[in-house]
């Protein structure tokens, strides 16, 4: 279903430079294989289960397989894949349920607030922001997360983005720099807001 | 800003690792690649053979349950699946059961088939007017699948085609209908066996075609590669 709308979308199709000269195994092996950990690391990030991600990329593959011939140029691989991989995370997320779109900042576990902006141990400070990070990320709305991975982790371009999430550049832009404000907003406990704002 | 805005993203970047995927997953994605055919049909299609028990997580269908007992419990409904163009487990047993009573009559009642031929030419033009869409029927004998001849049958309501195959003393049923529109059917957890028939499902060219057989499990995969790749 999801696929069938999204290979309908004329961006994939704007060209027409398939490789028809291998079999779909090789061609799969060579272009897509190589991006299974990139739509691996992004269904870890929009599923947060172990679990759920294993089946979001297994699917994905299935489903990659068997729209390979409807991708034209290899060098769109990822940015399919990732579109893929997120539209089955998406599907896995919303057979659930049972989990909000997001925890709201209200309902999660209060983090200790600790003004380390003094703390001499320059290790554990990186620690600890890594760590209020990794928590403001998994806070985030969907729509902020995924953004904000694509851009940062996948290093995905905003057209790439636009694309792998169905929509304008402009939004993409628009979620992006909220996704990193609140990001920063809850970094400011443990760094020098001079140092991002 | 954007100086800002790159030390911000330096912070994020490295808060956030990368994973890798198990080397289970990609070798089972591997073995996927694999079990693909390339089908000499001039579309440059291919078909995906998905086998329901080859899910590399075992314990996957328990976390699948899981989940929809989960979603059940804060009031999902099964229609929704029916909505989403997927079958719930329910529907597909029903079926998988459609098909192999089928196969079963065909073989209890002397009823094998409507046009007993081993002629593809005088099998595939029986169908025109009874079915509306045409059936691609290919003669397998040099494969060791002999075609028998072809049968009309009536599953989920509508006309389907079914073509009769020889395997020895045995038989296979190879069932073929237009998909559904909207209907995504190739990736979903569809059954191998059922009452000790082997089945096999795949999609292709818009079709869905479901072989029926007693015959082994690597008999039928044989057969199925050879429906796939004949010309």
């Amino acid at each position: 279903m999801s696929v069938a709308l999204l290979l309908r979308r004329p961006a994939w199709d704007a060209t027409h430079l398939a490789d028809d000269e291998t079999s779909t195994t090789t061609r799969f092996e060579r272009v897509v294989l190589p991006h299974l950990d990139a739509a691996y690391t992004l269904a870890r990030y929009l599923t947060r289960e172990t679990a759920d991600a294993d089946d979001a990329v297994q699917e994905t593959v299935l489903r990659a397989l068997r729209y390979l011939p409807s991708l034209r140029r290899d060098s769109d691989a990822r940015a399919w894949l990732l579109a893929i991989v997120r539209r089955e995370c998406l599907d896995v997320r919303g057979a659930r349920h049972s989990q909000a779109d997001s925890v709201s900042f209200d309902d999660a576990p209060a983090l200790e607030l600790v003004d380390v902006r003094t703390s001499p141990d320059d290790a554990a400070h990186r620690k600890l922001v890594r760590d209020y990070i990794s928590a403001a990320v998994g806070r985030l709305s969907t729509r902020l997360r995924e953004t904000l991975i694509l851009r940062e982790v996948q290093q995905c371009s905003y057209e790439e983005i636009a694309r792998i999430t169905g929509v304008p550049i402009g939004t993409v832009m628009s979620r992006l720099s909220r996704a990193r404000a609140r990001v920063a907003e809850h970094l400011r406990g443990v760094v020098d807001p001079g140092d991002l704002s | 800003m954007s100086d800002d805005h790159r030390d911000l993203g330096a912070l994020i970047r490295e808060a956030l690792p990368t994973h890798t995927a198990p080397p289970a997953l990609r070798q089972w994605a591997r073995d996927r690649a694999r079990e693909m055919v390339d089908v000499p049909d001039g579309q440059s299609l291919s078909v995906i053979i998905p086998t329901g028990g080859t899910r590399w997580r075992s314990a996957r269908h328990a976390l699948y349950a899981a989940g929809i007992l989960a979603a059940f419990l804060v009031g999902w409904r099964g229609e929704q699946f029916a909505q989403s163009g997927r079958r719930s487990a329910g529907d597909r047993q029903t079926l998988v059961a459609q098909l192999v009573d089928s196969h079963v009559r065909s073989l209890m009642l002397q009823h094998l088939t409507d046009v007993p031929s081993t002629d593809q030419h005088t099998v595939k033009p029986w169908f025109a007017g009874k079915v509306d869409f045409a059936p691609r029927v290919v003669d397998l004998g040099s494969a060791g699948f002999p075609l028998v001849g072809g049968r009309l049958e009536y599953v989920e309501g509508h006309p389907v085609a079914a073509l009769v195959y020889g395997r020895r003393k045995h038989v296979i049923n190879l069932f073929q209908w237009p998909m559904t529109s909207g209907a995504d059917e190739s990736t979903s957890q569809w059954p191998t066996s059922y009452h000790g028939f082997t089945l096999r499902h795949w999609v292709l060219s818009g079709m869905t075609y479901w072989a029926v057989s007693d015959v082994s499990a690597s008999d039928v995969n044989a057969f199925q590669r050879a429906y796939l790749s004949a010309p």
